[in-house]
């Protein structure tokens, strides 16, 4: 394999493994702090796509303007959603399957809806960012770097929140221990809103920044939810930073498996390792690193 | 200052407590004592708001608290250091502790922290230490310092001596005596009647459920079913 082609790879890989992380570490969050699996995390992702496409190519606005407005408008949806359907669940005390049925039927209902809303045809976005860059001999659209670099900053920014900051404290104090937390006044009702709308986030951003390469289609979040709920795996059920890691890790895997095998072996290859991972370390790679 | 009235608990189909009346004056150290599933924990949950009663009045200073929930209790003045001392386990001592200030103004935060931490000097030099890598001794009082950064006038304890070696078991003592002293009330719960009315002005004994006995301290050690059932001492050996 040549340098240049290898560097293609290891970017390809990290690309598609920032996205998988976004995606992941949303879903990680969520679980890490509620022990609610959302079935429907992928369906923000979708819908988030279709916004941008209508603010950024419906109503021609800047696609600065029309990304904010997004992720707000998806991070809305996502703690209406813990409110309206998962919230009233959860106080019932056999709650957890109750939970999976309600965001399957909600991911079915968003799908079906996108389907009447939108229709069925493939849409895409112009490219954000116009240019290439030359890395030793490879040439890379600038597009393309940007979903990592992108990518990168918000997750730093999702751990700056969780890590730095008093309502990060609360979530994770929250996650750890969820009645302790509320004996000392932390009303974990609202923390588990935030959860959700910050994960809606980090979906809608995956989205917007994927826009311009795939296809926006009332589909397009089963594979990311599976491919998430992959990495939540592999890093470590609940764990935001094993989640990111795992992202990354999953993203170079599916990357040099397309170096030796047909494009269509990428996910066998990415879930034979998946189980690999499970059967060796059951818990995933970073268990114990919750939030 | 806290009164139960008429307490009853029920998990699911199952209830748990039974008209269960209890109370805790200003500056009282009192002890719930009781075999184990008898109900102690229970108790202070449903005090606490932790667990919702499905009948009785909880009030507070004369004030029920039945509309304020968890969250609120401490704003009113209360605080509970769990069983088992339930520390967020990766989060720092100076989190943890911190994290017990939640309810009140910011601006205060400072100065509780060094109330509690003149009272318990120990977690100075622990402070940046992980909780949940401490001793049980070290983490029971990370817990009670949590407790005790709410300010609260009265203090609930589950347990606070369960897992604890017996020379922590007097230090843990001597910190509750302390912070009394300070004019926090404490509602504890124990399994052990000599320690619980050795340290509490009074008591109270649980029985599946209810309260079958209750008196000051010295009444209730002295009291020939506590004696027989919980001391182990036999009424020929007692005269």
């Amino acid at each position: 394999m040549t340098a240049p082609l290898f560097l293609e790879m290891a970017i390809n890989g990290l690309i598609s493994g920032s996205i998988y992380a976004l995606v992941g570490s949303g879903i990680a969050l969520v679980y890490g702090t509620t022990r609610v699996l959302n079935f429907a995390h992928g369906e923000l992702l979708m819908i988030a796509g279709y916004l941008v496409l209508f603010f950024a190519v419906t109503l021609g606005w800047n696609v600065l303007l029309a990304s904010v407005v997004t992720l707000a408008l998806v991070g809305s949806i996502g703690a209406a959603i813990q409110r309206i359907t998962i919230a009233p669940l959860l106080a019932r005390e056999d709650w957890a399957f109750r939970v999976i049925a309600a965001t399957i039927g909600l991911s079915i209902f968003l799908q079906s809806g996108a389907q009447i809303v939108w229709g069925e045809q493939f849409r895409t976005l112009p490219y954000f960012f116009d240019g290439v860059v030359s890395l030793g001999g490879l040439r890379m659209p600038v597009q393309r770097l940007s979903i990592l670099v992108i990518a990168l900053l918000l997750m730093g920014l999702c751990a700056l929140v969780l890590y730095r900051t008093s309502l990060g404290r609360i979530v994770r104090a929250t996650a750890q221990d969820a009645e302790a937390a509320l004996a000392v006044g932390i009303p974990a009702g609202l923390v588990h809103t935030s959860v959700f709308a910050i994960s809606a986030v980090l979906a809608g951003a995956g989205a917007i920044l994927l826009s311009p390469i795939l296809t926006v289609n009332p589909w397009m979040g089963v594979s990311f939810l599976l491919k998430g709920f992959a990495v939540v795996i592999l890093g470590g059920l609940g764990s935001f930073g094993g989640a990111v890691a795992a992202g990354f890790l999953l993203g170079l895997i599916e990357a040099a498996s397309v170096m030796v095998l047909p494009t269509e072996w990428r996910d066998v290859v990415a879930f034979t390792f998946l189980i690999a991972v499970i059967w060796v370390r059951p818990n995933g790679l970073f268990a114990g690193r919750e939030a | 200052m806290l009164r139960l009235e008429g307490i009853d608990v029920h998990y699911g189909a199952t209830q748990v407590l039974w008209s269960v009346d209890m109370r805790v004056a200003e500056g009282e150290i009192v002890a719930i004592m009781g075999p184990n599933g008898s109900g102690k924990s229970t108790v202070l949950k449903a005090a606490m708001g932790l667990k919702a009663p499905s009948g009785g009045r909880v009030l507070l200073d004369g004030r029920e608290m039945q509309d304020a929930s968890a969250t609120e209790r401490p704003r009113h003045g209360m605080a509970i250091v769990l069983e088992r001392r339930r520390l967020f386990p990766r989060m720092s001592v100076h989190e943890n502790i911190v994290l017990g200030a939640y309810a009140r103004p910011a601006r205060e935060t400072k100065g509780s922290l060094e109330w509690v931490l003149g009272l318990l000097p120990d977690l100075r030099e622990h402070l940046d230490a992980t909780a949940g890598k401490l001793s049980g001794g070290q983490q029971q009082m990370v817990a009670i310092a949590r407790g005790l950064m709410a300010r609260p006038r009265v203090l609930l304890m589950d347990e606070p001596f369960l897992g604890l070696s017996p020379a922590m078991v007097k230090t843990v003592s001597a910190i509750m005596r302390t912070i009394n002293g300070e004019g926090v009330a404490i509602l504890f719960n124990e399994q052990d009647a000599k320690l619980s009315f050795a340290l509490s002005h009074r008591g109270y004994l649980l029985e599946s459920g209810r309260v079958i006995l209750s008196g000051s301290g010295q009444e209730m050690l002295d009291h020939p079913e506590v004696k027989r059932v919980y001391l182990g001492v036999r009424e020929e050996a007692a005269r």
